[in-house]
């Protein structure tokens, strides 16, 4: 009689992990499958993708492409490196107000502070003249704003990593060497998959950045496959095409990621050391306060302007022009996230875990995140847009839809560092008197890992709060994303308004950072 | 929290409501969502809108139609300009309507067809910013994009799109292509600055960035609302013309609301959303008993260029690759 239940309880772990992936591989595999199959079978002229790629133009700007995000990468480890090391192992007074400060633009969308250091640098900017204009409208304008825009992804990861190296692995250092040589050799070894995984990220996000150049004129590689989906002759096929290249970087990432960052990364971010080992800066501790200062002020300045900007005029226009725009943020990003999650506990488990089917999964995500944007974009229209899905493609769940293919990565690499750290004797034992998996996962994983789970949900909703080119193609009618409304707005909306609106935008992701900064801290400090 | 929740399964369940109609517009966000919005209050049915972008404007929500042709989720387009919705017209994607609303409106900017009917119209102008520019050296034809004078100091926006692609076709189809393409050569060449928009052009020119740049006339009417040191010239008032573009309103073949969508083209095409667009907006009027505020002028008054809305849109179509290459994308 029990049979099948004793076959389901066997593969119950199996059965989960399936469900999970036919979810992703529906959110995030589908719409690949649907381009290009739509490649195949275009009926456009057999040359035209051949003919599109054949373009001295088109490997030209990818050149580019590649060469700005290289530069942003470089950069932003250059800078953000020594900025963890100040903000995560030294004496520095200040230093994690200015960790705060600093880490503050990541979590919002990179034109928003395109258009903050416009109004510090433009021709009539509060610093501007011709020649800081003329700089700030280049390829090396974009460099810099990409850079103050994703160095908070290496400081953080940076930061993180080395507030979990086993102390006793740089004392043993510390007998034979100065503590600057602990720190270079020792400690950046240590990190060296954090570091991976930041500059994986960085480069990732800048290579399919669109907002900001081309608010900035600089042409690239991602504006050449949107000119073909919002252009007058609509070539989708063309963008297609020009998406292949793309789809081999994303794989080359792909690729490096696992070679170089995989699972080395839970160990090194994930582990917290009960001792830290702080380099004391002595009569260098003001130059360390200063660089925290002064990446504190490269975090805020462009806030600050369009706080400025927006005026009260600005605010108190904000109930006109915002719609309904920031429920619906906040009602997709919260499903999304939750989505996210649930499908982050089981993958991300698994993938703790090493349990094989994991690893497709999660290459899956990865390949999903690092891939253009506008690509997934164009798939999720081409899969969706027909009359039997016509009720998924017209609400909000097409949002979530996306955002869930596109950040998934982020929930399930979260929960799986979290659930590293823990030891599998504690899930072996209740599986060992016949305690199901999923009463395994609610009873023990999702307990014992709760702050994980909790920072996985709000790094998943803070990714969706700041997404702009995911959904900008197929948002449905009416139901715009706030960050949508920003943008359609920009060009020709009252700019006190649209200052006021982008403020708002940072005062929501900075609410939901330090609510969930003041809940975890009572977490902490309350009643045992 | 419970707003939250009720959000998500309003959004989610309640899918489609009886009395809707979806729009899809390229006339700028800040003027058509009031007026969709006062429709709305007055009608009971409920819009749901897609607005374009400024980058894409005109086109993106355009390729938008074309993608979800195969299950049409609009009822009706907006466009900004009356070419564009030539290329839904010649894929099969508009149903005939003749609004009763629509019959004071000139011949020449509706089609006979029912097809497609213009109203509130923009014109293609220069925009100049009058602390760069001394009144002697006003320039008055677009001919002075390519002036040396000017070199490096003018801005247009993308010709990819937005009206800018219009008024490309527009000087294909009255110049001839070579005398054209050298003209686009020629502005390259002087180092005119080809930017994401036009109001990215206002805004260049408004800031004294660029003496001055080819721009809309909405535009330039917010340059103004601005306080911003612009003046606004309507180009070749003694050759070529200036380049007039109705907004125009289409109905969509198969959209899932016909009904309502009849009822918003009716509603658009009033004299009073006329003059709505012309006082919030610098729209011209097209009727000629719609009174025009200060600083608006009348289509009557100008010297149009002389084009054929619906050959524009195969020259649109055609230049396309020489446009890419020309903006080297």
């Amino acid at each position: 009689m029990d049979r099948p239940l004793t076959v389901f309880r066997r593969h119950e772990e199996q059965l989960y992990l399936g469900a999970a992936g036919l979810v992703i591989a529906v959110a995030a595999l589908l719409p690949l499958l649907v381009l290009c199959g739509q490649l195949v079978s275009s009926t456009a002229p057999a040359s035209g993708p051949a003919a599109t790629l054949a373009s001295a133009r088109i490997w030209l700007l990818l050149a580019r492409s590649l060469g700005v995000a290289a530069a942003v990468t470089a950069l932003a480890l250059g800078v953000g490196v020594p900025l963890g090391f100040i903000f995560a192992r030294t004496d520095a007074p200040g230093r994690w107000v200015a960790f705060a400060l600093h880490a503050f633009p990541m979590f919002l969308p990179p034109f928003l502070l395109a258009l903050g250091w416009f109004h510090w640098f433009g021709r009539q900017g509060l610093l501007g003249s011709e020649t800081s204009s003329r700089a700030l409208f280049s390829a090396g304008g974009l460099i810099a704003i990409l850079v103050a825009t994703f160095t908070p992804i290496v400081t953080s990861l940076a930061a993180l990593a080395l507030s979990a190296i086993d102390p006793a692995l740089e004392e043993a250092a510390r007998v034979v060497a100065r503590p600057w040589r602990v720190a270079t050799h020792i400690s950046l070894g240590a990190i060296r998959p954090a570091l991976a995984l930041a500059a994986l990220i960085v480069f990732a996000l800048s290579l399919s950045e669109l907002g900001v150049p081309t608010f900035l004129r600089v042409d690239l590689y991602p504006s050449a496959v949107f000119a073909r989906l919002g252009g007058v002759d609509y070539a989708p096929g063309e963008a297609v095409a020009l998406v292949l290249p793309l789809l081999g970087l994303a794989l080359i990432l792909l690729v490096a990621e696992r070679r170089f960052v995989g699972a080395r990364s839970f160990a090194v971010l994930g582990a917290r050391a009960a001792e830290r080992f702080t380099i004391p800066l002595g009569r260098w501790r003001v130059v360390g306060a200063l660089a925290g200062l002064l990446a504190a002020v490269v975090g805020l300045a462009p806030l600050g302007a369009l706080i400025g900007r927006a005026g009260l005029g600005g605010f108190s226009s904000v109930p006109a022009w915002m719609g309904g725009s920031l429920w619906n943020s906040l009602a997709e990003a919260s499903l999304a996230a939750s989505i996210m999650t649930a499908l982050g506990i089981v993958v991300g488990r698994a993938l703790a875990r090493r349990r094989r089917a994991a690893a497709p999964l999660d290459a899956l995500a990865m390949l999903a995140f690092v891939m253009p944007a506008s690509v997934l974009g164009v798939g999720i229209l081409a899969t969706w847009n027909r009359s039997a899905t016509a009720a998924i493609y017209g609400s909000l769940a097409i949002v979530v839809i996306g955002w869930t293919a596109r950040y998934l990565i982020v929930s399930t690499r979260t929960i799986a560092i979290a659930v590293a750290q823990s030891p599998l004797h504690l899930e072996e034992a209740a599986a060992a008197v016949g305690s199901p998996f999923g009463r395994r996962l609610r009873r023990i994983v999702m307990p014992l890992h709760r702050r994980g789970i909790a920072a996985a949900w709000l790094l998943a909703f803070v990714f969706c709060l700041r997404d702009l080119e995911t959904v900008v193609l197929f948002y449905p009618a009416g139901r715009e994303p706030l960050t949508v409304r920003i943008f359609t707005l920009e060009a020709n909306g009252p700019p006190a308004a649209v200052a006021a609106l982008a403020a708002l935008q940072i005062a929501v992701v900075a609410g939901v950072v330090a609510g969930a900064g003041v809940a975890q801290l009572a977490a902490r400090t309350g009643p045992r | 929290m419970k707003t939250l929740l009720l959000t998500i399964a309003l959004s989610l369940g309640c899918n489609r409501q009886a009395r809707e109609v979806v729009v899809y517009t390229s006339v700028d966000q800040p003027f058509s969502e009031p007026i969709l919005r006062d429709f709305e209050r007055r009608s009971g049915i409920h819009v749901r809108a897609v607005y374009d972008t400024e980058e894409t404007k005109s086109t993106g929500v355009l390729n938008r139609l074309i993608a979800e042709a195969n299950q049409p989720q609009a009822d009706v387009f907006w466009s900004g300009d009356p070419v564009r919705p030539f290329l839904l017209v010649k894929r099969g994607l508009v149903e005939r309507y003749r609004s009763p609303n629509a019959a004071a409106i000139p011949s020449q900017f509706k089609a006979a067809d029912g097809t497609w009917t213009g109203f509130a119209a923009r014109a293609r102008i220069l925009l100049v910013n009058k602390k760069r520019v001394a009144p002697s050296e006003m320039p008055r034809s677009i001919r002075d994009l390519e002036s040396p004078r000017w070199k490096g100091q003018t801005a247009l926006a993308n010709p990819l799109y937005g009206t800018t692609t219009m008024h490309v076709a527009a000087l294909f189809a009255d110049l001839g292509a070579p005398a054209a393409s050298g003209f686009l050569g020629n502005l390259k060449a002087n180092g005119a600055r080809i930017v994401g928009s036009n109001g990215e052009v206002k805004r260049l020119v408004a800031a004294g960035e660029v003496a001055f740049g080819l721009t809309d006339t909405d535009d330039a009417h917010e340059a103004l609302e601005e306080k911003a040191p612009v003046e606004v010239v309507y180009p070749d008032q003694d050759g070529l013309g200036t380049l007039i573009m109705p907004t125009t309103v289409v109905l969509l073949r198969g959209g899932p609301h016909a009904d309502a969508g009849r009822k918003l083209i009716d509603d658009l095409l009033t004299p009073e959303v006329e003059k709505r667009m012309a006082e919030a907006a610098a729209h011209m009027p097209l009727r000629a008993d719609v009174a025009t505020p200060a600083g608006v002028r009348r289509v009557s008054e100008l010297r149009a260029m002389k084009v054929d809305y619906a050959e524009l849109g195969a020259v649109m179509e055609r230049i396309q690759p020489l446009l890419r290459e020309w903006t080297g994308l």
